[in-house]
């Protein structure tokens, strides 16, 4: 017994072998150069756009900006490139795809910039990983089927595992010292000892407001409000993906007149040419029954 | 292809060759300082008056520890269009990290994060530094103020000299151990990073390795073709997937959560540091000033009353981080170190250098040319949007004590030779 039905969707394609290794290569193509590259290149601006510093520097790692900010970035993609994969494809991978693309955009320029060009080590810009996120995020609509439910449970696990998962890399940073008599956290030391010209000090967002009235778990408080902030964004993302992924042709039927098919799958069937006529000069085989049911998209 | 289009070809390789060879021709010189010339002449001369700089010493080797100290006077005729100094932060501009900064000390405070400074107000900056890159490097003291941007002090050159591959920068922990800032938890982040970025890849590789999207879509386009993409084994994989992704999280934040059982949030206080404030026996008011532009001078007109003890003699005018000296000054505040590109030692003069009594009020007319005001770009000046320029006039007495003074006051441009006061 196979392992995949890769069998019986190939035959329910309809597409004959040479068609077939055709898919395959426009996957390749289409995926890796383009898909891949493309989410990368403009995600990764996106990111540094809205969250870059916090991302950027481990002393503006903190309990209530970072973890509030970071989640609700890095949800935007995901919800439009999952409504593209998902709704068009079935393919449950939207939000792994983004993250892990903005993490290779990031790698590429700790080594190239902040590492080889500043001189600043690596584990002080070490950014943060959103992977752990992704993959419950894309699990969660595989799972559900429904990006309703994907908004509600996964978005909210995907800014509530944001902190408990950095904290592995980030946790060493958060240990206490004592500099001419001033208790300071290891990372506000790595800001202080590596100079940065450009980026003084008060450029810092970092722990300030009133989440402290909260007990002191500032963390958890702001975690709560992102992964709320965060179903809110990821609805509003899934529809601008759904604005911006929207397929149809405007076809000029037997009579001349323009209408608009939102079938694209549908175009160049028989199907399509026994309702709505040919080019000049094409005569297609008519079967009897169309070679494809009414679709949907 | 016919004749035109190999001409064209030809043209546009030429073209391209010459671009190769200018290049290979001519080499781009390193740039080695911080532009700070480029700022504007009221930026630098109505905001913070640098005096007293020294770069201690001037050679180091990687490892090994340097001082950048002086004093800051923050001038009373601040700008009306350069936001005031409530949030402040002496920082050290340099190519990159090329030191560590081992404390930073103002007033005797240490000014880990950034806090207030006052108008009028006098700052003594002590940093400690530690050699890291090695090179020749232009450092500036620096005071960054939130809403202003960064305002560069005299720029002098350090060298580090040694190896980078021996740098070490170790941090000692309250609660015992040291750890080196260089590589402290590096292993660990990048074990993390390889482990969910490979998870992430072989979540995306489970999907790539069967048909992705032509023939998904065509089949998803027909009656039960959503049902059909659902496959069973996705589900599993998908559910082994959460349970191994909630795990390693689990794992990961309880382990670092028992390696590190002491830990502290980011300091984000607001040192609250004293000044002190510019002591002298001098009294001076600008009665009129003018700017020279074909002489490269700044002449001025004081009215100075003395109302100390012992006579006063003018040797210094300092702006911007740089130095007018007459005779007076070099004898009393030369330092051979100070960086000769930002300081003029016969760039001050006076019509009656004699020294001022105690008691009397005369009228000084204190010319300070040089070319440096052109070489540092000072003489933009006239094109600032108020032109108004300060300073600091430094006086002793025949014992060495220093008295210094902070004037400010309108200027006027002088465009030929034939005008003037």
């Amino acid at each position: 017994m196979a392992l995949f039905r890769t069998a019986e969707i190939i035959k329910a394609s309809k597409l004959p072998p040479e068609g077939v290794k055709l898919s395959r290569m426009i996957d390749a193509v289409y995926f890796l150069p383009i898909a891949y590259l493309g989410v990368f290149a403009t995600f990764h601006m996106h990111f540094d756009l809205l969250a870059g510093d916090w991302d950027f520097w481990v002393d503006w790692k903190d309990r209530q900006f970072w973890v509030t900010v970071t989640p609700i970035v890095e949800v935007m993609y995901p919800g439009a490139i999952m409504y593209y994969f998902w709704t068009f494809y079935r393919q449950p991978f939207g939000a792994t795809l983004s993250i892990t693309g903005l993490l290779v955009g990031k790698w590429i320029t700790i080594v190239f910039a902040w590492y080889w060009w500043a001189n600043f080590p690596a584990n002080f810009v070490m950014p943060a990983t959103m992977v752990s996120s992704a993959l419950i995020l894309d699990c969660t609509l595989l799972l559900t089927r429904s990006w309703m439910l994907t908004a509600i449970f996964g978005v909210w696990a995907f800014a509530m595992v944001f902190y408990p998962t950095q904290y592995a890399i980030f946790g060493y940073s958060k240990q206490p010292m004592v500099v001419d008599g001033q208790l300071l956290s290891l990372a506000d030391y790595m800001g202080f000892t590596y100079v940065r010209t450009g980026t003084p000090e008060y450029i810092r967002i970092i722990e300030v407001g009133s989440l402290r009235t909260f007990g002191g778990h500032t963390v958890w408080i702001s975690a709560f409000f992102s992964a709320f902030v965060s179903m809110l964004v990821f609805t509003i993302w899934w529809q601008i993906g759904h604005f911006v992924g929207q397929a149809f042709f405007w076809v000029k039927g037997r009579r001349g007149v323009m209408s608009r098919m939102n079938d694209v799958m549908i175009v160049g069937t028989d199907d399509f040419a026994r309702r709505h006529g040919t080019p000049d000069g094409v005569a297609p085989k008519l079967s009897a029954a169309g070679t494809f049911a009414e679709g949907k998209s | 292809m016919n004749a035109k289009n190999i001409f064209k070809v030809c043209v546009i390789g030429s073209l391209g060759m010459a671009t190769l060879g200018l290049t290979l021709a001519f080499n781009a010189s390193i740039a080695a300082a911080h532009g700070e010339r480029s700022q504007e002449p009221f930026l630098r001369m109505r905001t913070a008056q640098w005096y007293d700089t020294k770069w201690n010493p001037q050679k180091t080797a990687v490892n090994d520890e340097a001082m950048l100290s002086g004093k800051i006077h923050i001038a009373e005729d601040w700008p009306r269009a350069v936001v005031k100094p409530n949030r402040t932060f002496i920082n050290v501009g340099s190519p990159s990290s090329v030191f560590t900064r081992l404390s930073s000390k103002v007033n005797g405070t240490p000014m880990f994060t950034s806090g207030p400074m006052e108008l009028g107000g006098d700052y003594e900056y002590v940093i400690k530094l530690r050699g890291r890159l090695p090179g020749h490097h232009h450092i500036h003291p620096m005071l960054a103020v939130n809403g202003a941007g960064p305002i560069a002090g005299p720029g002098g050159w350090m060298d580090i000299t040694g190896n980078y591959k021996d740098f070490t920068n170790p941090a000692k922990l309250l609660v015992g151990g040291t750890i080196d800032t260089e590589v402290a938890g590096l292993a660990a982040g990048l074990f993390w990073h390889v482990l969910w970025g490979g998870l992430g890849f072989a979540w995306i590789g489970w999907f790539m390795i069967r048909p992705m999207f032509l023939i998904r879509a065509r089949v998803l386009a027909q009656e039960g073709g959503d049902a059909l993409l659902n496959d069973p084994v996705d589900r599993i994989v998908a559910f082994g997937m959460l349970g191994l992704t909630f795990s390693l999280i689990a794992v990961g934040f309880f382990t670092t959560d028992h390696t590190y059982p002491y830990t502290v949030p980011l300091q984000a206080g607001e040192p609250k540091i004293k000044a002190t404030h510019l002591r002298s026996d001098l009294t001076m008011k600008v009665l009129a000033a003018d700017y020279d532009v074909p002489g490269r001078a700044l002449r001025m007109t004081l009215q100075v009353t003395n109302s100390g003890e012992t006579p006063l003699s003018i040797g210094e005018f300092t702006t911007a981080g740089i130095r007018f000296l007459n005779k007076v000054g070099v004898a009393n505040n030369l330092d051979p170190n100070y960086p000769a590109e930002i300081m003029a030692q016969d760039g001050l003069h006076m019509e009656d250098e004699s020294p001022i009594n105690p008691g009397e009020t005369r009228e000084v007319k204190l010319d300070s040319r040089d070319s440096l005001w052109e070489v540092q770009r000072l003489m933009d000046l006239v094109n600032d949007p108020e032109q108004r320029f300060g300073g600091l006039v430094m006086s002793w007495d025949a014992s060495g004590n220093r008295h210094i003074n902070s004037i400010a006051a309108a200027i006027i441009p002088v465009f030929t030779r034939a005008a003037g006061i």
